[in-house]
């Protein structure tokens, strides 16, 4: 599950935040932004773009806000907006082409160096850089159906496309993310089985 | 399905939940509402360039009609637009909506009585039914003078009507001719 989803707001700072108390407001942003970021940086990937779908995300979020209703929990609410203001920029042509334009390989060492966090196993550092060298649109599947807990019918609804290709992004990127682990000195354990 | 998929399946998904959420924290609530500050400033701008960008295609556009409707050397009697040009090509005759013959008596009179370029095709038509209107006439005059039956005044007024009709297009066909380059 999504630790973004886990987070707990009470209802009380909620009702604060909505009827605009800027102390409240920044409560909640302390709460819900670092999982918000977390969650865009693993669905996008680099770091600048990260930062501004963040913004745009928390920006609606504080929008919406007055007509939040708390039939979810604000997590999932707040999760639904940035997955959304993510798709929406994989999804289209134009952001497309220039994510691709851009370099990926020489990009990876250093986003993989500003994921990577003391304590870090190796076999958690391939994994960073198997999952940064995915396709942004691969990524992003991988990461709403392993980590989010999405279905295929969702990501195929929220991509606009079909189950199976839901399915087929996901079964390659499986495939390149073990080919990724499989050659270490110290295989994962889930190989061994 | 493979034996080996599934293990390994669950092994990657719960690797990919190991991973630290949090490696980067995110800017403050200060920058954010700066930030957020400077972008409704920023769309404030878009929002202002883009009343401006309509304004002037607004301007052009209505001068372009202008220009064109000032451009225009003869307009056409009221219900005869160009494509409305009884005889024009492509046009069936028949669908054409005749002018009334004083607006178009009106109209060929403000016509000049020769045109800047002639064309020997048209000019010889137009020469033949003025001399055709001319005839009518002394015979309607003729007609009108000796009291005869009214069928026959009534069928020469047609007989007239029909061709400063006609005269009315050939004269209208030949200033589009002459304005067109």
């Amino acid at each position: 599950m999504s630790r973004l989803v886990e987070i707990a707001v009470s209802g009380e700072l909620l009702a604060r935040a909505r009827a605009g108390e800027a102390a409240a407001r920044q409560a909640l942003y302390v709460a819900l932004a670092p999982a918000t970021h977390a969650l865009i940086r693993r669905l996008v990937g680099q770091r600048a773009l990260a930062e501004d779908l963040f913004q745009d995300t928390m920006m609606t979020f504080y929008e919406r806000l007055p007509q939040f209703r708390q039939e979810a929990p604000v997590g999932a609410w707040l999760r639904q907006i940035a997955v959304s203001r993510c798709l929406m920029y994989l999804r289209s042509p134009w952001k497309r082409a220039r994510l691709c334009l851009e370099p990926v390989d020489c990009g990876v060492a250093a986003e993989v160096a500003a994921l990577i966090t003391p304590g870090y196993s190796g076999e958690l550092i391939d994994l960073e850089r198997a999952l940064a060298s995915l396709a942004p649109t691969a990524r992003a599947i991988v990461w709403m159906y392993e980590v989010e807990g999405y279905s295929h019918q969702e990501i195929a609804h929220a991509f606009g496309r079909s189950v199976s290709f839901s399915k087929s992004q996901l079964a390659r990127a499986h495939l390149r993310l073990r080919t990724w682990l499989q050659p270490q000195e110290h295989p994962p354990s889930c190989t061994l089985i | 399905m493979h034996p080996d998929l599934d293990p390994q399946r669950s092994g990657l998904a719960r690797l990919l939940r190991e991973l630290p959420e949090s490696a980067a924290a995110p800017y403050g609530y200060r920058e954010f509402e700066q930030r957020a500050l400077a972008r409704a400033h920023q769309e404030h701008g878009h929002a202002g360039g883009r009343r401006l960008a309509v304004a002037a295609v607004l301007f052009l556009a209505a001068l372009a009609v202008l220009l064109r409707l000032n451009g225009t050397p003869h307009t056409a009697p009221h219900g005869l637009g160009a494509a409305e040009v009884r005889g024009a090509p492509g046009l069936d005759p028949e669908d054409a909506p005749a002018p009334s013959a004083s607006t178009a008596e009106r109209w060929l009179a403000s016509l000049p009585s020769e045109p800047a370029m002639v064309r020997v095709g048209t000019r010889a038509a137009v020469m033949g039914l003025e001399d055709r209107i001319a005839q009518v006439d002394d015979l309607l005059t003729a007609t009108g003078d000796a009291g005869s039956a009214p069928e026959r005044l009534r069928a020469l007024q047609q007989e007239r009507s029909r061709l400063v009709g006609t005269l009315v297009q050939v004269r209208y066909a030949q200033t589009l001719a002459n304005a067109s380059p």
